[in-house]
């Protein structure tokens, strides 16, 4: 086990040496004046006609090995350039919005996966019954919606209408408190950070501008999980040790919460990581419309504009966080299923 | 279950208990939500609305319009209006004289200077960052667009050629030329005299005071002291060039403002798109009535409208499209004026050969030549394939008026009365059957029209043309082809647009503004109009428009521009589509918001309070 740690986590940099290599070389395919993009937004940006000038000013006219060479040199020295969508330097720039993401996926987690499993157990206990059905259809018709049209139907009934759970990371009273220098910042999360300066009224404030998007993400992705977990129960449930415990006369509750759903939950458990992972990149159409600041909003904007130090940065980031989310997953199913070797 | 829908119940209500909705929110700080952010705090660079927004009530000018009325002028840190009357225009309008205020403190507590104003205007001239607003002080100043250009005139090799990326010399021996340009170009057209700035033209230049005042903020004044402290130029000739055309992000004030605004700058927090400003106690004229302004940029507009619905958002941005939307919430008014902008459709003379919008490139059916909008009949038979009135009711739901050609109403040079085209699909008919000896009609052609994703307006328009351009012959075939902007942007600069739809928002209000840019074979869309029209340009607009900007006559230049105009319209340089009357959603407890058809944005902050 320990030698396959160190197998994948010496292989990290390879890879993502290889991913930048690949991104770059897609960037490099564009000509100079499409990556003007990201210094002229739009057309009313249009104004001056030394525009050229910005092309040789920033090397975008270079040979692209010679771009790559800059950036990597770069790198070595610890500087991802810097990010005209997020205005400041892009390792900066992406850890300022990371903790946002992390804590929108974190939220949208434990929902997704506890609700998620829960109605999947359901659904195989009640098979092609009346509740079964009506579980599926819920998650299916969550899962069919579109992220933008459920997150804005709920924007509008639970800000608009009700003034329940506002959009954004904090209300401006809170921010202020968060921004003085008598808060100190330990995580970058607001929720975590208010509890650790003892601050409840900015915890409250801080979960009720979380509720809209992680209801909106939860029901989006809930559906993974119910169905995974349903087939997992459904064919765990027809095993042969089942219907031996059963023919014990053990209580119905044990053999299924004892012997069937522990067995059941080693793909939920797999999927589980995957979909946290998967959030975390995700989570752009909900941060947009809850005008939350995290990387996925970020990571949009820098594609569009085509800020490539941003999507370079961005990439190398997520990179990061599938390669390790991944091993994490390998490993922790390992854990759960000891039949699993990794080596 | 019920345990599951009790427990989220009263979640909802612990959570939701302590909402109470106050009659107004945040009683002493205005929202006002946008698009984007500042591009940067630096007013040498800031070339757009959101930055605009900040800096000019960060900053301050010498002038500043009278309110609304953007023919009157009245002091701000210059304590007269200089004109032929009082002496301070002399020397037949090359010689201006601000004398400047004495007693007013810049936000930390630095006394402005005269020396602070001639410093403000040399440090800008001296950055001239790329596609930064610097070229209309160079051009008012020295008659140049660029500051390479100035130094290629007068030093003999552009500065750029003289320079490195990192602003060292490539060559040590130009250091004494660089230095003698700044001893005998710049420093003595902007100059200290008792206790006034002078300012020196190379000849008349009738728009100079329209490029000084307030929302021109190009022109802000900085306080030597800090900007020197801070990194930016040190006001010495010996190393000026260092902080030439510095990148964006690296200029000491991209992020930083020290002025003698009513509103000092606060925070920029650039991961929210939100600025902070805090009303300035030691302002030296009439404080301001709401102490926080939070400028803020939010992309997506359903947001927008529900934190304006919710009042957390006094006033949003919004574009004319999603009217419907607000127009019957409660307690939402909406204001409206006209902007000094117009929407145009340009073609290409001469495209670039290697376009992929010319299909065979020849006039087979399949495709056009790269000369095809060289043909006047060809433009014409567009112009009167256009159906303008449509545009403006389906794009601006009649928000909008349309002016005969790109000067727009309530400006010098205007006149409704001038010759436009209308929309008549039996003049175009006979047009494309005259354009090209026949052939045009005979064969048929194939072009694409692009807009930018997301441009309703460009959209619209090349829609338009199509259905109404392929009803006259079935031969004619138009593709609208929507891409993303960096697409649009590189097919734009690349001459490869047979045609495009273009809009120009006021520098400054004076028709010079739009005739240069729109006309002009140097004007910024005058290039991506090809190299036949620049040829045409030079011949037969470029002489009347320079002799234009020199007239310091009122009447004569109405004259002139109406010339330049009548030219435009015989030779079917262009057809303006309209002039947008913008519309500003507010809530009702807004008081003292006022439109300025000049101002930066949407955001007035000047006299804006909050009461029912």
């Amino acid at each position: 086990m320990i030698f396959y740690i160190i197998r994948r986590v010496l292989f990290i940099p390879i890879t993502l040496f290889g991913i930048s290599l690949i991104v770059f070389s897609m960037i490099g395919m564009l000509s100079p004046y499409q990556r003007l993009a990201t210094f002229i937004s739009s057309p009313d940006r249009l104004k001056s006609e030394n525009v050229d000038q910005l092309i040789s000013m920033y090397g975008l006219d270079d040979p692209i090995p010679v771009q790559y060479g800059r950036w990597f040199k770069n790198l070595l020295q610890g500087n991802l350039g810097w990010s005209y969508v997020g205005k400041a330097p892009v390792l900066q720039a992406l850890l300022q919005r990371f903790p946002y993401t992390l804590e929108l996926t974190l939220y949208s987690a434990i929902p997704i996966i506890l609700i998620g499993t829960w109605m999947g157990v359901l659904s195989a206990l009640h098979h092609n019954r009346t509740l079964d059905h009506s579980l599926r259809i819920f998650a299916v018709v969550g899962w069919s919606f579109p992220d933008f049209v459920f997150g804005l139907f709920v924007l509008m009934i639970f800000y608009s209408t009700l003034g329940l759970f506002p959009p954004g990371n904090l209300s401006l009273w809170a921010e202020g408190i968060v921004k003085s220098t008598s808060f100190r910042s330990f995580t970058g999360m607001t929720t975590i950070d208010a509890l650790l300066n003892g601050r409840l009224d900015v915890f409250v404030n801080a979960l009720r501008h979380l509720v809209g998007p992680v209801l909106t993400l939860t029901y989006v992705q809930l559906a993974y999980i119910l169905r995974i977990t349903r087939s997992s129960m459904l064919d765990v449930l027809q095993r042969d040790y089942v219907r031996t415990a059963r023919a014990k006369g053990l209580d119905e509750r044990i053999v299924i919460n004892k012997h069937a759903k522990r067995n059941a939950m080693i793909p939920v458990a797999t999927v589980s990581g995957q979909t946290i992972v998967g959030l975390m990149a995700g989570t752009v159409i909900v941060e947009a419309i809850f005008n939350r600041t995290g990387l996925g909003s970020f990571l949009a904007l820098a594609a569009q504009q085509l800020d490539y130090a941003s999507i370079m940065g961005g990439v190398l980031f997520f990179g990061l966080i599938l390669i390790i989310g991944n091993l994490l997953v390998d490993i922790s199913y390992a854990y759960i299923d000891p039949r699993v070797r990794l080596d | 279950m019920k345990k599951i829908l009790v427990l989220t119940w009263l979640l909802v209500f612990v959570l939701g208990i302590s909402v109470a909705f106050a009659e107004i929110k945040n009683p002493d700080t205005y929202v006002y939500l946008h698009i984007g952010e500042p591009d940067t705090l630096d007013s040498g660079y800031a070339y757009d609305n959101a930055s605009g927004e900040v800096l000019t009530y960060v900053y301050e000018n010498l002038i500043s319009y009278d309110g609304v009325n953007l023919q009157k002028f009245i002091p701000v840190l210059s304590t007269e209006v200089p004109t032929a009357e009082n002496g301070l225009i002399k020397d037949n309008g090359t010689t201006y004289l601000f004398p400047i205020r004495e007693g007013v403190k810049f936000h930390n507590g630095n006394e402005l200077t005269p020396e602070d104003v001639e410093y403000s205007f040399e440090r800008n001239i001296l950055f001239d960052p790329a596609n930064g607003p610097q070229w209309m002080i160079i051009e008012a100043l020295f008659n140049f667009q660029t500051l390479d250009d100035l130094v290629a005139d007068k030093v003999g090799t552009p500065l750029t050629d003289m320079v490195d990326e990192n602003g060292n010399l490539i060559n040590p021996d130009d250091a004494n030329k660089l230095i003698e340009f700044y001893q005998q170009v710049i420093d003595p057209v902007i100059e200290v005299q008792d206790g006034s700035v002078v300012f020196r033209l190379v000849r008349p230049f009738a728009p100079f005071l329209y490029i000084l005042p307030k929302h021109a903020y190009w022109s802000n004044i900085f306080d030597k002291e800090t900007c020197v402290e801070w990194g930016c130029w040190d006001g010495n000739a010996d190393g000026w060039w260092k902080y030439y055309n510095v990148k964006k992000e690296s200029s000491p004030l991209y992020d930083k403002a020290n002025g003698t605004g009513p509103f000092k700058f606060t925070e920029w927090d650039r991961t929210q798109q939100k600025v902070t400003l805090d009303r300035f106690d030691g302002y030296w004229g009439e404080k301001a009535k709401i102490a926080q302004i939070i400028d803020w940029g939010i992309d997506e507009w359903g947001t927008r409208r529900a934190m304006l619905e919710a009042g957390d958002a006094d006033q949003i941005y919004m574009p004319a499209q999603y009217l419907d939307q607000v127009k019957d919430l409660d307690d939402i008014k909406i204001e409206s004026g006209k902007r000094i902008t117009v929407t145009a459709f340009h073609f290409n003379w001469t495209v670039d050969k290697t376009s992929d919008f010319l299909g065979s490139g020849a006039l087979d059916g399949n495709g056009i030549p790269a000369d095809f909008f060289s043909d006047i009949h060809c433009r014409r038979a567009f112009s009167y394939a256009f159906d303008y009135d449509t545009m403006i009711q389906e794009v601006l739901l009649g928000y909008g008026e349309r002016p005969p050609s790109v000067i727009p109403s309530g400006m010098l040079g205007y006149n409704p009365d001038l010759p436009m085209f209308e929309f008549d699909l039996a003049k175009a008919e006979e047009e494309f059957k005259k354009a090209w000896d026949g052939k045009v009609w005979e064969n048929g052609f194939k072009l694409t029209l692009l807009y930018n994703t997301g441009n309703d307006a460009r959209q619209t328009a090349c829609e338009m043309f199509k259905e109404n351009i392929e009803s006259l012959n079935p031969k004619f075939k138009i593709d609208v082809q929507g891409v993303q902007w960096p697409n649009y942007l590189d097919a734009y600069k690349s001459g490869k647009l047979p045609a495009f739809v273009i809009g120009w928002i006021a520098d400054y209000p004076d028709p010079h503004n739009f005739i240069f840019t729109y006309f002009h074979s140097s004007g910024v869309y005058g290039g991506p109009q090809g190299e036949a029209y620049i040829n045409f340009a030079q011949e037969n607009l470029n002489p009347i428009i320079e002799a234009a900007i020199s007239e310091t006559d009122a009447t004569k230049r109405q004259n002139m521009y109406e010339e330049i105009q009548k030219i435009a319209y015989e030779n079917v340089l262009g057809l303006t589509f309209y002039q947008e009357i913008a519309l500003f959603p507010m809530k009702t407890w807004v008081q003292g918001w006022e439109f300025n058809p000049i101002q930066s944005g949407e955001a007035n902050y000047n006299g804006v309070y909050k009461a029912e």
